[in-house]
């Protein structure tokens, strides 16, 4: 299996997949970070003058309470989508391409090739989401320290929200490949994926009551650990409970993807 | 010796369509087995059974009496170049075949031997989607021996290759055969294996024809005879043929084949029907016509069959049932 992942993970970076999927990240995870300074600088109440740290209320105008500190932190959360569609191309590209007889020349049974995508994607899920909480801390940090924030109270709060994170996008990028591996064209996966989180979801979650605790982007929050203003509003799952329902998701996509792949025939 | 590859009633459907049906045949280590027949007759679907890419509806395609999936390390012993496979266009050759030794299990320092071998060494470290269909062809090949598999399969290897390409190819395959090595190599054309292949297996409408030696079917077209008809009125000649009927083949606008004719016998006829004829040739068959008339003469589904017809005299029926194809070459 590790020479699969090995495999797997030299055709990853032969191609401009992890390469655009960092780069996008980065460039949100910088939004990101600038619209949560706006925004906290806006709603911090009267200062956001510029020039004062203090607002006229003795309170610091810079992220300081630990659940400003955790919520800077994790401003590139959203990028889980980013892990899903990571996952979502690690198979699809597959067929797409053609290169799928070869691989399972090399991997010719089918349970194999899926588990092998599943856990590399995994990977880069995680890598991913650390690139994105190493970015948060570099550009968060620096900001926060120029308005006279303290970055060692950032920093503190890395094992809060860090793994929860990383759990998160490494679930999203298993997602995606059971998703691409029961949809195996590569337009109707992406596009079945993102419109689930970007329409469908919302739809369910304003239809049904107390859908968002099931649905995969509440699961995310919960395990993510972090409040997004959602936690305390609808009673969400705990991490780990949170984190079991993706897995739940991701796999049951993935054995159902491999249980149909191993009847597809590749021709 | 045992059978390298072994069919055995291997049949296979696609919706209502039986692509592969009730197949059987061996491919043995040390000789170049052609697998040969029309386009459509089932070669690429047995192919890609034995392979595991495709499920077989019944019966086995095995390698050493297992399956292509139940084998620990496929990539070593059994190398495949397919149709309707490509490459990453964003991936360089050098790395395409490192995914596949990495995944395989092979040393990687094999890919810089098989990319020498055949010959796309200075292009290693281009990327594939630059490369010509020739080019594409020799990667695939490449991969297909990273292992140094002791069983080759290829289908219609020679698509893309330019002449000097294919007389690589040929030497190649026999070379391969030489170290004692087994291959299956799939074609349309008999007269591009003539010189490759010891064996044949010949199907059509994935049934199989015969599986002989190439010696031996060399020599059934020693025997055959044919008669090659040039005329301006083959529109009127060809429904008085079909009347007969006899079996024949338009080879061009104006020509066609008729298989075991004599001129003795055509000659009184085309006097009798006032057919104007411009070349009239009484011609040895060749392997490719003996391929024609096997793959063909098989086709059961046509509906003019001859059985119980008297054939009339001077012409011996070459096949059990009349075969046209127009246009096609000789």
């Amino acid at each position: 299996m590790i020479a699969i992942i090995r495999s797997e993970w030299l055709k990853m970076r032969t191609t401009a997949v992890p390469w655009v999927m960092t780069g996008i990240a980065l460039v949100i995870n910088g939004l990101l970070i600038l619209v949560y300074f706006v925004n906290h600088g806006s709603g911090g109440g009267g200062g956001g003058g510029g020039s004062s740290d203090v607002n006229t209320f003795g309170v610091p105008d810079y992220p300081h309470t630990t659940r400003q500190l955790r919520n800077l932190l994790g401003s590139g959360f959203t990028g889980y989508l980013l892990a899903l569609l990571v996952g979502v191309l690690c198979i699809t590209t597959e067929f797409r391409h053609k290169t799928v007889t070869t691989t399972l020349l090399v991997t010719p049974r089918r349970g194999q090739f899926v588990a092998g995508k599943l856990i590399t994607s995994a990977l880069l899920g995680a890598a991913l989401a650390v690139i994105m909480l190493v970015a948060t801390l570099v550009g968060g940090g620096l900001t926060l320290s120029a308005q006279g924030g303290s970055f060692a109270d950032l920093l503190r709060q890395v094992p809060a929200v860090a793994p929860g994170m990383i759990l998160v996008f490494a679930l999203f990028a298993i997602l995606g490949v059971g998703v691409g591996s029961l949809l195996t064209n590569q337009v109707a996966a992406i596009i079945v994926a993102l419109g689930w989180f970007i329409i469908v979801e919302s739809i369910l979650v304003g239809l049904v009551n107390g859908a968002e605790k099931w649905v995969p982007t509440g699961a995310a929050i919960a395990a993510s650990n972090l409040t997004r203003g959602m936690g305390s509003r609808f009673g969400l799952f705990n991490w780990w409970e949170g984190g079991l329902l993706i897995l739940g998701y991701g796999l049951f996509f993935a054995v159902v993807g491999s249980l149909v792949l191993t009847r597809r025939d590749i021709t | 010796m045992p059978a390298a590859i072994e069919v055995r009633q291997l049949s296979k459907d696609f919706g209502s369509v039986r692509a592969v049906d009730d197949l059987s045949f061996e491919v043995v280590s040390g000789r170049v087995t052609g697998f040969l027949g029309p386009n459509g007759s089932g070669k690429t679907t047995t192919l890609r059974i034995l392979l595991g890419l495709v499920s077989s509806s019944a019966g086995t395609a095995t390698f050493g009496g297992r399956r292509y999936t139940e084998l620990a390390h496929p990539a070593r012993h059994v190398g495949a170049v397919l149709e309707a496979v490509s490459f990453h266009p964003s991936r360089r050759a050098e790395d395409h075949l490192k995914s596949v030794a990495i995944g395989a299990g092979i040393p990687i320092g094999r890919v810089d031997e098989t990319l020498d071998l055949v010959g796309l060494g200075d292009v290693a470290r281009r990327r594939v989607g630059k490369f010509s269909m020739g080019m594409r062809q020799r990667l695939q090949l490449a991969t297909s021996l990273l292992g140094d598999p002791e069983i080759l399969i290829l289908d219609e290897p020679s698509n893309g290759l330019d002449p000097q390409g294919i007389q690589w190819l040929r030497t190649f395959i026999r070379h391969q055969a030489s170290v004692g090595h087994a291959v299956l190599v799939s074609s349309h054309l008999l007269s591009e294996m003539e010189e490759t292949v010891d064996d044949v297996v010949i199907v059509s409408h994935g049934r199989l024809v015969l599986q002989t030696t190439l010696a031996e079917l060399a020599g059934q077209a020693g025997t055959r005879t044919g008669l090659r008809i040039r005329s301006p009125e083959l529109p009127r000649l060809m429904p008085l043929l079909q009347a007969i009927p006899v079996a024949y083949r338009q080879v061009a606008q104006d020509t066609l084949v008729i298989d075991g004719a004599t001129p003795e016998w055509f000659g009184p006829f085309a006097a009798q029907n006032q057919i104007v004829l411009y070349e009239l040739v009484h011609e040895r068959g060749s392997l490719e016509e003996v391929f024609l008339s096997l793959t063909h003469g098989f086709d059961a589904a046509d509906p003019r069959g001859v059985g119980g017809q008297p054939a009339p005299a001077g012409y011996a029926p070459a096949g059990p049932g009349p075969s046209r194809m127009p246009g096609g070459g000789a």
